[in-house]
């Protein structure tokens, strides 16, 4: 059973901002899908005084394309980048994983920024964007400031967002025609399970060499993370089976999996050396 | 035999519409006026005395509350299908000790479902906690805590010692000299997992006090009559003033075979409240209230060099949780299934079943079955592998089939085969799969490989049998012809999602020579219901069916006496047959077809003229307890580097006997393979050794079940039926339900093993397991300098 708590509807972003900025009692808490946080309610894992519901503003949910750059709105929805055909031709590994992310009806509420915001190690979104170099947009009553996604979490279920802050955007760069983005998952069956390992990788070639390496892991330490060593093993060169194993063998030393419900460590460690070899190989295929 | 009507072809469910619609009357559903909501206070720990319990605030906030002082010192089994010298009594309405998680502690209710939750919060409980025992073995070591100090048996107070709830042996002819015959000795061990039912409806009670000091109830249940027999015995009200009725069931797989335990606390709040009160389960706590038995069993085969068996010996253990619901009948049934596979000239079989602190184990979905079969079938294909012999030639070799001695559900429930499929369902298989075909075990390479796998099983047809034995089993019937020449069929049983009641309407129509559509199943409760034991065991069309047949022949022969009498024509010429565009039975003298009369003409003649009513009400208990055999052949293709193995192909083939509802038994066939995928490949329910506390926590989350994803497509799941007719069955019908998933798991194992040369004895088969014993295989360790071992029941997340 849900905690009783003040339920805000706001329609405009100031007015979320307002409300959020408002330091009576504890802070209220911004509501987007809610496919985390009322779960979260309902185990009173988090009892918050007040909730802002972001569902009245159409204009945080939405995916612009220009010509440099992908925004996505805090509340879009998985379903949304399902659906998107802009983000089949810049973002490929992000519709990957919106297939793979929880059930339909889950994928019909859940958002980008909630997925961001909730903290998850195992987030489905979070490495292909990642990989992809997102920057997250916090906006408060005091003024706006951008973090990259890799910068964001800063400990197991912790990050940067302030309390008065709302994610207001999430964008990057629209990727160059030779580079490829790509992501896959093992979990305990095939969708709507959370993630054992994710990986997401965005490989850019140019004359036979790599120019850009991004590996991002998701379910293998306190928070999702890159793979920092193994993806400077691979700038500047030329790919090759032996350099592509060790830098996924790299990759399992940056992790720091644990033993839970879901998998071993050890087998999570494995699944990063495979995924991250497998994916590598497939981009430096298709570029080469 | 005349040409069927009705038996065979496919039908739509009555209750569909309403189903697809939420019109259906599930417990849940039922609201009545001034009705109360109630809560339940479930103890946070697997063992712990009960010091206190504070219902001062709770109370203060408008709550009638529920303490064990509150509720009758009766101690009950909750299932009573076993008879009463063979039924263990362990558990009371709320617990004076709490031994598992989730065990019910005390109770509330409260105008709405919010008070209701926030009263029991307000309660405050002192616990003193005990000594958490989740490991049977550790549970039998002499310094162990009990769990229960003694339990009554029949009506005699039994001791406990070693937390061991029951043991029982078996042995018929001479096992030494039996094995001393063999060429080869074949011993392994075997562990099956404890996994939930997942049924879709948590379990749920509606409880109204009437004004004569009676009580109304609407309970999630397999069986009202043994819910109104037991809440008569605990709350002393005459069984005249106990109505249960029948409402909806949201499948059940065997969760709700005995009275639930929400159903007498719900009870006893109605009654201390003097008003109805509704309780319904969240799925936490469903998943905290009853699980598959999880068992340990060592099987050993003796084998002579030309293929037959010659003895057999096996030991199981059986962890079943905090309360023994059906320990005894546990045992019986691992003997049963496993000596009625395979002919065994001398056997032996020893059982323990040992109380631990987790939920109680209850039937599910086989009851002993999946886990006799999946230990036999994975050793049989291991002895036919190591003897160079063919798998299936050397089952049809040693199956027990046409003739041979079936023990069903345990050694007093023996009768003789009558109907036997399996040399059809076995070629007919093999054939389609391309048995012939298959890879040589671990001879492929490569990231991807391939293998077939078989195996076969059966269940019982319900419990009957020629004498009385330690298992009830009958049914009972009322079929009445209404004044229009539409039927009403009264009958108890419950239908699971299965089709029980349509396979039930279609026999009455077959008999009556009407169309199915002018049949109706009637509402049902236990006032204006004769007896059904309850829906399990494969029983339903079998059994149920069988009442149903028995009263139907019997209102016939009164509404043909009538019509002789108004035709004029000597009753054994006439004929009814059925008019579909009438949508009445008609009946008639193929000779004098100048002389005929409708059903409903004649039903309302004899109203008009008072010559009574044509009904027949008919009680029937079943001899026999024939096998429905079901075959699997299953391809699976495993990825070598993440141990994931997807299912390409199934097919499944059962003989049922005569198939009633072709459409309803292939989705048997179906659910049967989704549920043995679950059981082989994805459930794993993990308990905290230090807690007793679900790894999942109960969520859905981390508790999973095959999705429609895990499915192979529709395309490449074959059914198929044997073309056999049982003689004792109605129509010469026999079961399936459970038939339909006890060899699934066994067969994944034999096509896991002839993909990769690697035997798997352990359930479920999770890719990490796969990938450990793949490296195994080869000498390795996974990265990490570890063989991956199943994973640990951590509390952090990820």
């Amino acid at each position: 059973m849900l905690s009783g708590f003040e339920l805000d509807l706001p329609d405009t972003l100031v007015g979320v901002l307002d409300l959020i900025a408002d330091g009576r009692g504890t802070p209220a808490v911004p509501l987007a899908g809610g496919t985390s946080l009322i779960v979260d309610m309902r185990a009173r894992r988090t009892m918050p005084n007040a909730v802002v519901w972001l569902g009245k503003i159409p204009e945080l949910r939405g995916i612009q394309v220009t010509q440099d750059h992908v925004r996505l709105g805090p509340c879009t929805t998985v379903s949304d980048i399902l659906n998107s055909d802009e983000l089949a031709g810049s973002g490929v590994s992000l519709v990957r994983a919106a297939e793979a992310f929880g059930g339909q009806m889950v994928r019909n509420a859940a958002t980008v920024a909630g997925n961001i915001a909730c903290n998850s190690p195992a987030s489905d979104l979070v490495p292909p964007l990642m990989a992809l170099d997102a920057e997250v947009i916090l906006e408060s009553r005091s003024g706006s400031r951008t973090v990259a996604l890799d910068r964001y979490f800063t400990g197991y279920k912790e990050d940067v967002r302030r309390t008065d802050e709302l994610i207001t955007g999430i964008s990057w760069k629209r990727q160059e025609e030779s580079s490829v983005d790509l992501f896959h998952k093992l979990a305990r069956r095939k969708g709507d399970a959370i993630t054992v390992v994710g990986v997401a990788v965005n490989m850019a070639v140019s004359d036979g060499t790599c120019m850009r390496a991004r590996i991002a892991l998701g379910a293998v330490a306190p928070t999702v993370l890159r793979a920092k060593r193994a993806e400077s093993m691979l700038e500047g060169e030329t790919l090759t089976p032996g350099l592509i194993e060790a830098a996924a063998r790299q990759a399992t030393e940056e992790a720091s999996p644990i033993d839970d419900v879901r998998a071993s460590a050890t087998y999570r460690r494995h699944g990063i050396q495979v995924l991250t070899a497998r994916l590598l190989t497939q981009a430096w295929g298709r570029l080469t | 035999m005349r040409e069927l009507r009705s038996i065979g072809k496919s039908a739509w469910r009555k209750d569909g519409i309403a189903k697809v619609t939420g019109a259906e009357q599930y417990a849940s559903d039922v609201l009545l006026p001034r009705m109360w909501h109630a809560r339940v206070v479930h103890s946070p720990y697997a063992h712990a005395r009960i010091i206190s319990i504070d219902t001062t605030a709770a109370e203060a906030m408008g709550a009638v509350c529920l303490t064990y002082d509150d509720v009758p010192k009766v101690r009950y089994n909750e299932r009573i299908v076993s008879t009463p010298p063979h039924l263990y009594r362990d558990r009371q309405v709320l617990a004076d000790k709490a031994r598992h998680v989730g065990e019910a502690v005390a109770a509330v209710a409260a105008p709405t479902e919010r008070a209701a939750e926030l009263a029991a919060r307000a309660i405050e409980i002192e616990y003193e906690v005990l000594e958490t025992i989740v490991d049977p073995e550790a549970a039998m070591r002499p310094d162990a805590e009990p769990i229960h100090s003694s339990v009554l048996l029949g009506g005699t107070e039994l001791p406990i010692d070693n937390n061991v709830a029951v043991n029982r042996t078996i042995e018929v002819g001479d096992i030494e000299s039996g094995f001393a015959r063999a060429d080869h000795i074949f011993e392994r061990e075997f562990h099956t997992s404890r996994i939930y039912h997942a049924q879709m409806e948590t379990k749920s009670v509606v409880c109204r006090p009437e004004a004569d000091g009676g009580i109304t109830v609407w309970p999630t249940t397999q069986s009202i009559h043994n819910v109104r027999q037991l809440l008569g015995e605990i709350f002393s009200i005459p069984l005249h003033k106990v109505n249960v009725k029948r409402v909806a069931i949201g499948g059940t797989f065997g969760s709700s075979i005995q009275m639930n335990s929400v159903i007498p606390i719900c009870t006893a709040l109605a009654l201390k409240a003097r008003r109805p009160v509704r309780l319904v389960s969240t799925r936490e706590e469903d998943i905290y209230d009853h699980t598959r038995y999880e068992t340990r069993i060592r099987l050993k085969l003796g084998v002579t060099d030309d293929g037959k068996l010659v003895a057999g010996q096996m030991e199981a253990l059986a962890d079943i949780g905090a309360h023994n619901i059906q320990a005894f009948a546990l045992l019986s049934v691992l003997a049963g299934w496993w000596v009625s596979l395979y002919e065994l000239p001398a056997m032996r079989f020893h059982g323990t079943a040992v109380y631990t602190n987790k939920a109680p184990s209850c039937a599910m979905q086989g009851f002993g079955n999946p886990q006799a079969t999946f230990a036999t079938e994975t050793l049989m294909d291991e002895i036919a592998e190591k003897l160079e012999l063919d798998a299936i030639e050397f089952k049809l070799e040693n199956y027990v089939g046409l003739g041979g001695t079936f023990w069903g559900q345990g050694p007093s429930v023996q009768s003789i085969v009558q109907s036997d499929g399996v040399p059809e369902l076995l070629r007919v298989g093999s054939d389609k799969i391309g048995w012939q075909n298959r890879p040589d075990p671990g001879s492929q390479t490569g990231r991807y490989r391939r293998g077939i796998g078989m195996a076969r099983g059966f269940h019982t047809s319900g419990a009957g049998a020629p004498k009385p034995g330690e298992v009830i089993d009958y049914s009972g019937a009322l079929v009445k012809i209404n004044e229009d020449g539409t039927v009403d069929v009264v009958h108890a049983m419950m239908d699971h999602g299965g089709g029980t009641l349509d396979a039930i309407a279609k026999i009455v129509a077959e008999e009556l020579g009407v169309p199915v559509n002018c049949v109706g199943i009637s509402p049902a409760d236990t006032l204006t219901t004769v007896y059904d034991v309850v829906t399990h065991a494969t029983r339903g069309v079998y059994a149920g069916g069988g009442a149903a047949l028995k009263a139907a022949r019997k209102a016939k022969a009164i509404l043909l006496d009538y019509a002789a009498r108004v035709l004029g024509i000597e009753v054994d010429a006439l004929v009814i047959e059925p008019d579909e565009d009438l949508c009445q039975g008609v009946i008639h003298c193929p000779s004098v077809p100048e002389r005929s009369i409708t059903v409903g003409a004649l039903a309302k003649l004899c109203q008009t003229n008072s010559w009574g009513s044509i009904a027949a009400v008919e009680s029937l208990r079943q001899v026999n307890a024939p096998p429905a055999y079901v075959s699997y052949f299953i391809e699976v293709s495993v990825d070598t580097e993440t141990g994931h193995i997807e299912t390409r192909r199934v097919v499944v083939g059962a003989d049922c006997g005569t198939v009633v509802n072709p459409a309803m038994a292939v989705g048997q066939l179906e659910g049967g393979l989704s549920k043995g995928t679950g059981y082989a490949l994805v459930e794993d329910a993990q308990w905290d050794p230090e807690t007793g506390q679900l790894a999942s926590r109960g969520y859905w989350v981390d508790a999973k079940i095959p999705s429609i994803s895990e499915s192979p497509r529709l395309e490449n799941i074959e059914t198929y039926f044997a073309d056999t007719y049982e003689p004792t069955g109605p129509y010469g019908a026999k079961g399936v339900g459970e038939a339909a998933t006890n060899p699934c798991a066994a067969a994944y194992a034999n096509a896991l093993h002839n993909a990769l040369g690697i035997r798997f004895r352990q359930l479920p088969i999770t890719p990490e397991l796969v990938l450990a014993k793949l490296r195994a295989q080869a000498g390795e360790t996974l990265l990490g300098g570890q063989t991956a071992g199943p994973a640990s029941a951590g509390s952090r997340g990820t």
